[in-house]
């Protein structure tokens, strides 16, 4: 019980239960900081510049500093409990900590400007900041006690999985099980074959973690089943890279051929939201579609947001068993629990319980309140995370895990696979052809 | 040239191609939508302002019972495991 694993469950655990306590007693504020929309003297329109806070505003508000101070200590004190319990040294990782925690501020911050957070993920800048240093001046030896990548995205993703709400399946009937679920499988099984056997790339963590990201839901996705198939922090990082840039690709280009073709709002609505990676860029891609598009595609994408947590556990299945092993053979039940990522139980723990005690007993709008607190914890559990794989990768290392390429070809022709058979789900579900076509209110 | 060069070569450009493509956007703000305070930046749901309201119930009626549904899921997801094991183990 005093593993990485498992103490990231108990953290995740003490996490979520503050903020229900927060929210549904409303007896004190647990929400964690986070930076409003600020711009760098960028020329905005009437309704964007609305939305802006200038960063003197931020910094000047006291409330701010509160949220930051609750931040950094919640967080360094649950971490540091957590690296007590696994043996580690508080002495070595609290400034270590709190450096780190500076760093990560400082890519929240570069994230929140309003050109740079409409395209790139704070996944992206995270990595950015970490290679920077770790590619320049190096990291200094005193840091190293706080570069703990899976410990922070354990606990983030056991956050994260009580806004995995399994009523969501329901939302759009058995035309979004359709397009999001049997295609998502499909997808992967085709990229898990192309990689495996086309491609011949014999890591195979890297090959369903691109597999996942492409086909479920990005960087979201990719996180959950890297962990899940103990795939390489260099593999992580090509693979989150490549699904962030291709988002933005297809955010742009996918509404415009979607109305070159003619297709209806409802069709090119579903379309995006089962082949565009991030959540963001499906809502922005359907909207330009329109009104009925941009429901379709997100209730699509919820569908998909459902899916991190079965993918997940069914890659930590795989690997767990002789399937996943390098050597192949049987392997026992007893050995299968001991391979198997314990935080994968933390995190379906937090979805049911979200979806079937706090849910029903308290509503969905209290559901809602309290995912807004944890969001911003998982946020700041990713955003240390990544900052931390920035800080211990190579840059040449790096380039080595493209592979000649492979991981590229691998991505495009998973990608395209992805669109040609969600296309063909959706003609044969939402066009009227076979079906009759649903009415979104 | 051989194969693997040309192969290299083609890899090359589409990467380039690909990142020119994505900074040119960028740069270009094309793609955004005024109302809404956010992108691609925004990768999973809950980081989306107001997300909640395209989940209000009565966005589509589903016409059968809850279980019904969580029965296919579960059904479709074990048959593609299988699939994926059998994969795995062809030679």
């Amino acid at each position: 019980m005093k593993t990485e694993d498992w103490l990231a469950v108990w953290l995740g655990f003490v996490v979520i239960a503050v903020a229900c306590i927060s929210v549904l007693t409303g007896w004190f504020d647990f929400s964690a900081l986070k930076f409003s929309t600020w711009a760098a003297g960028e020329t905005l329109s009437e309704t964007a510049a609305a939305k802006v806070v200038p960063l003197a505003d931020q910094f000047g508000a006291a409330a701010f500093w509160w949220k930051l101070l609750r931040t950094v200590l919640v967080l360094g004190a649950l971490f540091s409990i957590g690296i007590k319990l696994q043996g580690g040294s508080i002495k070595k990782y609290i400034p270590a900590f709190l450096v780190l925690f500076v760093l990560a501020v400082a890519v929240r911050l570069i994230s929140a400007e309003f050109t740079l957070n409409r395209y790139l993920e704070w996944a992206f800048w995270a990595l950015i900041v970490g290679l920077l240093i770790s590619n320049t001046v190096g990291v200094p030896q005193w840091l190293k006690p706080a570069v703990r990548t899976e410990f922070y995205i354990k606990t983030g993703l056991v956050i994260m999985g009580f806004s995995v709400l399994f009523s969501n399946i329901a939302k759009f009937g058995l035309y979004g099980l359709g397009i999001a679920w049997v295609v998502t499988p499909i997808v992967i099984l085709f990229m898990w074959w192309f990689g495996t056997r086309v491609l011949k790339i014999g890591n195979k963590p890297l090959v369903i973690t691109m597999a996942s990201a492409t086909s479920v839901c990005g960087t979201s996705a990719a996180i959950a089943t890297g962990a899940a198939s103990g795939c390489k922090k260099d593999d992580l990082t090509m693979t989150v890279s490549i699904s962030i840039i291709f988002t933005i690709l297809m955010m742009v280009l996918e509404p415009v051929l979607i109305k070159a073709v003619d297709m209806t709002p409802l069709m090119g609505g579903a379309l995006i939201g089962g082949t565009v990676d991030s959540t963001g860029a499906v809502a922005v891609a359907g909207n330009v579609l329109g009104g009925e598009a941009e429901k379709a595609a997100v209730l699509v994408k919820m569908i998909q947001n459902i899916l991190i947590g079965f993918v997940a556990f069914f890659v930590a299945v795989f690997f767990a068993t002789a399937a996943g092993s390098k050597k192949g053979g049987k392997v026992g039940a007893g050995e299968i629990w001991y391979r198997f990522p314990k935080f994968i139980i933390g995190f379906f723990v937090a979805s049911l319980v979200a979806s079937f005690i706090i849910q029903p007993l308290c509503g969905a709008d209290q559901v809602g309140a309290i995912n807004k607190v944890l969001d911003q914890y998982k946020n700041w559990a990713f955003v240390l995370a990544f900052t931390s794989i920035g800080l211990d990768t190579n840059f040449r290392e790096l380039m080595k895990q493209m592979r000649g390429g492979k991981v590229l070809w691998l991505y495009i022709v998973g990608q395209l696979f992805n669109v040609a058979l969600t296309f063909a789900m959706v003609w044969f579900l939402l066009s009227g052809a076979v079906f009759p076509v649903p009415v979104l209110e | 040239m051989d194969r693997k060069k040309i192969g290299k070569i083609v890899t090359i450009i589409t990467g380039v191609a690909v990142l020119a493509a994505a900074l040119f956007i960028m740069i270009n703000g094309l793609g955004l939508s005024d109302s809404l305070d956010f992108g691609a930046g925004a990768y999973y749901y809950a980081d989306i302002p107001d997300f909640d309201k395209n989940l209000t119930p009565g966005r589509f009626t589903a016409s059968l019972p809850f279980w019904v549904y969580v029965l296919l899921f579960l059904a479709w997801g074990a048959l593609m495991y299988a699939v994926w094991r059998w994969l795995d183990r062809r030679k």
